[in-house]
């Protein structure tokens, strides 16, 4: 499914540890307008499974999450 | 409860960077988080300390955030700096260690919104859950 969502922002937080790639989600969503598609990227595990608590918690869609050889994509849109 | 207010009495790196961690993501997320800095806590945010790195460190955690050199863990002074632009965090140094010290708050990394006393504190607190750390 992945394939067919095209972001409107990426977020290249490869190598940054917890919580760097929630801060740099968190920073991106906050400029954004509702509507927005963000595609993170992460190395780090624990971020993979920290993000999408943080999407639910704050109300938006994680659209869906893609694994690629060392490092993990995360699309998440922006809701309100 | 609407909030947290964090004592960070302790200068341990590890205990130093978990507040500016949890605090941080609370603060990006809305919830508002006051920091207290006392005792060696606030010792940690000593220009000179951080400057020179020389964290009191209590373990193999600490030792690695150390080694990583800021490249996959930020400093929790950078991490704090940070924070404060996405959310409503407020950082605050203990004017009882700051005597002690014989420091002004210009001799602390530049994240403090001012200093308090402990019923300054406290009055703060009063909505808030407390966390002492």
């Amino acid at each position: 499914m992945s394939e067919s969502i095209s972001p409107d922002v990426t977020v290249d937080s490869r190598g940054a540890a917890c919580p760097g790639p929630l801060m740099d989600l968190i920073g991106k969503v906050q400029d954004a307008e509702p509507g927005t598609v963000i595609k993170l990227q992460t190395s780090d595990s624990g971020s993979k499974g920290d993000v999408p608590e943080w999407v639910e918690e704050a109300g938006h869609d994680l659209l869906d999450t893609v694994e690629h050889d060392d490092y993990w994509s995360l699309y998440v849109e922006k809701t309100r | 409860m609407t909030g947290y207010a964090i004592v960070l009495a302790s200068g341990e790196l590890e205990r130093v960077q978990a507040v500016s961690m949890i605090g941080s993501i609370a603060a990006a997320s809305e919830t508002p988080v006051q920091v207290f800095a006392t005792m060696n806590g606030l010792t940690a945010f000593e220009k000179e300390t951080v400057e020179t790195g020389d964290f009191e460190v209590a373990g193999p955690a600490g030792y690695a955030m150390l080694e990583s050199d800021g490249d996959e863990v930020p400093l929790f002074t950078e991490q704090l700096e940070r924070a404060k632009n996405l959310g409503p965090l407020e950082v605050y140094a203990c004017e009882m260690v700051m005597d002690l010290m014989d420091n002004e708050i210009d001799d602390y990394v530049d994240v403090f919104d001012g200093s308090l006393g402990v019923s300054g504190f406290l009055q703060k607190a009063s909505d808030k859950q407390v966390l002492f750390v």
